[in-house]
């Protein structure tokens, strides 16, 4: 079952702390810990920047996942910006270093589950994470 | 080990570049993109003054060859000024002084 | 968790070292778990909070402020480990060029009536810029390659193979130096990016003439010592680096050798070879040879290179070929 979803434009540097904040109350409510709190604010971070330096503007999304045997925060982040023209190059380790559009996104796979993006020059980029609640081991 | 480079336009179609410091392998990048760039149009005159340059390396010689080269194909000419006896005796062994144009006067080098 | 708040809290009550000890020890084994450094303060938090249930609220906040700030170097660090990896999975790969290479490269100092032939070929990196290659024929002739390609690494690598193969197949036919270069010339020509380039000496000797014919193609020039005049001399001879124009002919030079006479070949490497600030001179390189001369050639041309490895801090900054090449009774 996918819950309603919740979304922040991004067009300003300090929609960033919207989404940021947004995303960390939401994350709270599904019953994630303090630390993977923090590492979803920060991954929302990554992403809204993403948007604010290189893009100039989108949006960003969050869905609560509630299947019946775990839950999750999914975050969605949509711009109309100029593309990403070779992904896996983005994706290594060591470029995000180098600055430039899609910088800081392999730290935000690091930090979430599941990762998945899709990015096209006329149509900009399309990138969906998600993150589950662990589950108790006992 | 850094490598300044002044261009100076001192007339139509007619530039002196200017070299400080040391022609290496990690200088030389730099020193291609600004020869090539001024050669890219037709006819150009580029003097290379090289006389604060006290060292230079064979990736130093390939710039001046890929620059010879591409004056070939823009009809334009690259010569070399001033340079210090260590590095006018890089362009001795290697011939390349039979193909690039280089000022005879020698500047005493250390 | 139990640990780390047990000596958390016998350091609190004791400030007794051993307890730091153990945390010293803690944080070796987080690191060989994999455990981020924001992990590492959420566990702080905790065992505080079950240590002291009352903890002032502005305690607390830090410590949420601190675990922020530590996400990031947990990612740095993730990403750092991911690149070591990457790094060791690079060099295993330079490793097996490199075997290669000195495979391919391989070149057996030959058995010559008359002749005492050393040779030592090294490296800066894994793989080798320069090349040197000896070769006999059924005429009992001699030949000799020294090649030196732009640059160090791959591409240098990359093309010596090519200049292998090339010379391999040209000196079947056993031409004149000069006409070897001349179509080794073509071939580098065709074949490599504008401003890239080799310099190469090519040499043929002959025993029953005692004459060493060669051509050179803008290689650093080597030495020669005339015995009976007990002195050494610049190997002369001109011409153009292989690579840069495909009609350049190449000139054709001789050396008469007598008995106890020495040609020397070598690479810039040798000559160039820069000690802090300052370079080495030729005659320095000169002086270092004259001091092993009584020796075998391999021998010489071991220490030598031994000497100048020693001056360099034992890293070279270029590939350092040195071949000697002796007239004996």
């Amino acid at each position: 079952m996918m819950n309603f979803q919740s979304c922040v434009d991004i067009k300003k540097e300090w929609d960033i702390v919207g989404a940021r904040q947004l995303g960390r109350e939401r994350a709270k409510a599904i019953g994630f810990g303090t630390v993977d709190q923090a590492r979803i604010a920060t991954a929302i971070s990554e992403l809204a920047r993403n948007i604010y330096l290189y893009a100039g503007s989108g949006v960003i999304c969050f869905e609560t996942i509630d299947e019946i045997d775990r839950k999750g925060i999914c975050i969605i982040a949509e711009d109309n910006g100029p593309g990403i023209h070779d992904i896996s190059k983005v994706m290594e380790d060591g470029f995000s270093t180098s600055g430039g559009l899609g910088a800081g996104l392999p730290g935000v796979k690091r930090l979430m589950d599941q990762f998945d993006i899709v990015s096209d020059q006329e149509q900009g980029t399309k990138i969906r994470t998600v993150k589950w609640v662990p589950q108790r081991r006992f | 080990m850094n490598l300044d480079i002044k261009t100076t336009e001192i007339g139509a179609s007619h530039y002196i570049v200017s070299l400080f410091g040391e022609i290496d392998a990690y200088t030389a990048p730099q020193l291609k993109d600004t020869l090539l760039s001024l050669i890219e149009k037709q006819g150009q005159l580029i003097e290379v003054d090289l006389q604060q340059v006290n060292y230079m390396d064979s990736t130093g010689l390939g710039v001046f060859i890929s620059a010879l080269k591409s004056t070939k194909e823009n009809g334009g000419e690259v010569r070399l000024i001033h340079l210090q006896e260590r590095v006018r005796r890089l362009f001795t062994i290697t011939g390349l002084d039979s193909v690039i144009t280089i000022d005879s006067t020698v500047r005493g080098g250390n | 968790m139990e640990n780390y708040r047990y000596y958390l809290k016998r350091y609190i009550d004791t400030q007794d070292e051993s307890a730091l000890y153990q945390a010293e020890q803690l944080s070796k084994l987080y690191i060989q778990n994999k455990i981020s450094p924001e992990e590492i303060i959420n566990k702080h938090i905790q065992a505080l909070k079950d240590l002291f249930p009352h903890l002032p609220k502005e305690i607390d906040l830090s410590m949420n402020f601190l675990l922020e700030t530590m996400i990031s170097y947990g990612l740095a660090y993730q990403e750092h480990q991911s690149m070591r990896k990457q790094q060791l999975s690079l060099r295993s790969e330079m490793e097996l060029a490199a075997n290669m290479q000195q495979t391919l490269l391989l070149t057996e100092t030959p058995n010559i009536k008359g002749l005492d032939i050393g040779a030592v070929s090294v490296p800066a990196k894994q793989l080798n810029g320069d090349y040197y290659h000896f070769s006999t024929d059924k005429n009992g002739r001699f030949g000799v390659a020294i090649a030196d390609v732009i640059g160090k690494g791959m591409p240098a690598a990359l093309a010596m193979s090519m200049i292998k193969y090339s010379v391999d197949s040209f000196s079947d036919h056993h031409p004149k130096p000069s006409s070897l270069l001349e179509k080794l010339n073509r071939v580098v020509e065709n074949n490599v990016e504008p401003g890239m380039f080799i310099t190469m000496l090519y040499g043929l000797y002959n025993p029953i003439t005692e004459k060493f014919m060669y051509a050179t193609a803008g290689h650093e020039p080597g030495f020669f010592y005339d015995a009976t005049k007990n002195e050494f001399t610049e190997i002369e001879g001109r011409g153009l680096v292989l690579g840069v124009s495909d009609d350049t002919t190449y000139q054709e030079y001789e050396l008469a050798l007598q008995d106890g006479d020495i040609i020397f070949l070598l690479t810039d490497g040798v000559t160039e070879c820069r000690i802090g600030d300052r370079f080495i001179e030729r005659q320095e390189v000169l002086e270092v040879i004259k001091h092993y001369m009584h020796l075998p050639a391999q021998t010489l041309v071991e220490k030598v290179y031994k000497h100048f490895e020693r001056l360099q801090e034992f890293q070279l900054r270029d590939d350092f070929t040195l071949i000697m090449i002796r007239k004996q009774v």
